[in-house]
């Protein structure tokens, strides 16, 4: 049940008149509701995944109290509770993601230095969501060990947070603190008011419903084909494939993100942000502060920072160090390929001369008056852009082996006895028009310190609101059809 | 040594290590409120601040922080 689908919206338009009518007057009915509501979503999804689910969030919850317990008493033993929570939760996630690809990797190294093995191939099933839940539950027992927070002793608000179902899916990964204290006090929906949340939510998902269905899924074939066809298409077409993926992607995955925060605030409940418009970062370290900020921000706190601290008696060595390490995850994260153990490298790589010459850490800004930029940092955005779309042909591909062949028939071409499967001029140009819309609307909105791009509509007259929200939802009716899975969602 | 000495001279190894010779300091700050003050240069401060004082914080205590005042207390314990 795909956030942008038919059955999403009846399944929620039923949680939401429950939520607010009946139940409108009580947390902890709304959080068990909630939590009901979460736990059937899954069920229809992958019913194997709640019992997984449950026996986590309890062996969790547990552990939360107990760490607690021993956080002044015995040190010692709160740090071993700890850790053997993180090795549960990585331990999860290696199982269901990556043991079957750790075995026939290590089959394959056997059979390269000669040993006489039979392959095995594990026939493991992924769960849905085990890469962000397990996240959610490693950052629940590390920040009670840390004393950033208390335990939870309401083990429905517990569930409820691990198991959310707008975020369950494809993240944003919340930390519990933020996301807990929400759950205290009873949500209720007043209307007209000018901080309406759910009005806000509802706008926000609008403008995800844009980025995903008129941007990302009309790019989609150009992009597949390009892939899938690679030797039928011209250099020129695989040049837009190459220049055209990251807005893809982020299109796809910030209109998701855009919806699940949406119907997070439709619900009352401030979700993690997830992208601060990363296209107009200045250099690869401004980029990852603006991408996919729930992984990276939890990644700086659980693996970067206890590096950086091992390791910062080793100058610049240490931190390329626990950068190289800390990028490595990050690609690795994304799944069992060497593909993403490549983009991770690549990624952690390019930090490399920021912290060399010591722009790592700046994060102050080039100052310039209005929306105009100055020369100087439309290279430097055009620059980042291109490192992140080389990283992305790196992720996009099955293999090394096809991640060589791109990019050996965007250098040379495809031979002239080919057929032509996909031509420059099959390029969808009425979607690149959308493209600069959607990303002048998201430059003015930076600006103007907007959270997302749509929200500049609060300042405009009434009728030029309401036409601009006719508009899309025209082109959303327009564009839909043959729904595109999200490309977080295998993650 | 007096807290609110502590807290002068943390304050003077912030201005320079994040070249800001506007920061001010208190209990209650924290990254959030400290332009430039992140991860990498968190690692930075805790070096000159270690240096400074002669004294060595374990990886538990840097990451138990919750702001300034807590950093503050945690020297005081060690002076």
């Amino acid at each position: 049940m795909e956030i942008n689908s038919t059955g999403f919206l009846l399944f929620f338009i039923v949680v939401f008149l429950v939520y607010y009518i009946p139940l409108k007057n009580s947390a902890k009915e709304q959080n068990l509701w909630l939590l009901l509501c979460s736990y059937i979503s899954l069920a229809i999804i992958d019913w194997r995944v709640v019992p997984l689910l449950i026996g986590a969030t309890s062996l969790f919850y547990g552990l939360g109290l107990w760490i607690d317990r021993y956080n002044h008493r015995d040190e010692r033993k709160a740090e071993w509770l700890t850790t053997a929570g993180v090795i549960a939760g990585v331990g999860i996630l290696v199982y269901f993601k990556y043991l079957g690809f750790l075995v026939e990797a290590s089959m394959q190294f056997l059979q390269h230095l000669g040993w006489q093995v039979s392959p095995l191939t594990l026939n493991i099933m992924m769960p849905v969501g085990v890469s962000f839940f397990t996240f959610k539950l490693i950052s629940y027992i590390v920040e009670i060990h840390r004393c950033h927070m208390p335990p939870c002793r309401d083990f429905v608000a517990f569930a409820t947070y691990i198991a959310f179902f707008p975020t369950f899916l494809s993240g944003p990964i919340d930390r519990p603190k933020p996301f807990l204290s929400q759950l205290q006090t009873a949500r209720s929906f007043t209307y007209p008011s000018v901080e309406n949340q759910a009005v806000d939510g509802l706008r926000q998902i609008l403008w995800g419903l844009f980025k995903k269905v008129v941007v990302a899924d009309s790019f989609l074939r150009f992009i597949e084909v390009g892939w899938s066809k690679t030797d039928e298409c011209t250099p020129m077409a695989l040049l837009l494939v190459f220049l055209i993926h990251p807005v893809q992607l982020y299109a796809d995955f910030s209109g998701y993100t855009d919806m699940a925060i949406g119907v997070g605030k439709m619900l009352g409940i401030h979700v993690a942000k997830n992208f601060n418009y990363p296209f107009f970062a200045q250099n690869m370290a401004d980029y990852w502060r603006r991408w996919h900020m729930s992984l990276t921000s939890w990644l700086t706190d659980y693996v970067f920072m206890p590096l950086n601290i091992r390791f910062r008696d080793w100058n610049n060595a240490g931190i390329i160090l626990a950068c190289m390490i800390n990028m490595l995850v990050v690609g690795i994260w994304h799944g069992a390929n060497w593909t993403y153990a490549l983009f991770g490298l690549y990624h952690g790589l390019l930090f490399i001369p920021l912290i060399l010459n010591g722009t790592f850490a700046s994060k102050k800004k080039v100052k310039f008056e209005g929306y105009i930029p100055p020369l100087g940092y439309v290279g430097k955005m055009l620059l980042t852009y291109l490192l992140v779309a080389g990283g992305l042909l790196i992720f996009r591909a099955d293999s090394i082996t096809s991640l060589l062949h791109f990019i050996r028939n965007l250098a040379f071409g495809v031979s002239p006895l080919c057929d032509v499967s996909l031509d420059a001029n099959q390029f969808p140009l009425a979607t690149f028009l959308f493209t600069l819309l959607m990303l002048t609307a998201e430059w003015v909105a930076m600006h103007k310190k907007k959270e997302y791009a749509l929200q500049l509509s609060t300042e405009w007259k009434t009728w030029v609101r309401y036409t601009a929200y006719m508009a899309l939802v025209l082109l959303y009716l327009l564009k839909v059809g043959g729904a595109h899975q999200f490309i977080y969602a295998q993650f | 040594m007096e807290k609110t000495d502590i807290l002068k001279q943390v304050q003077d190894i912030f201005r320079d290590i994040l070249d800001d010779k506007n920061i001010i300091l208190s209990d209650a700050s924290t990254a959030e409120d400290i332009e430039d003050w992140d991860s990498l240069t968190h690692i930075q401060l805790i070096k000159a601040i270690e240096k400074n004082f002669s004294i060595r914080f374990t990886s538990r205590e840097i990451l138990s922080w919750n702001n300034v005042g807590e950093m503050l207390d945690c020297i005081k314990s060690k002076l």
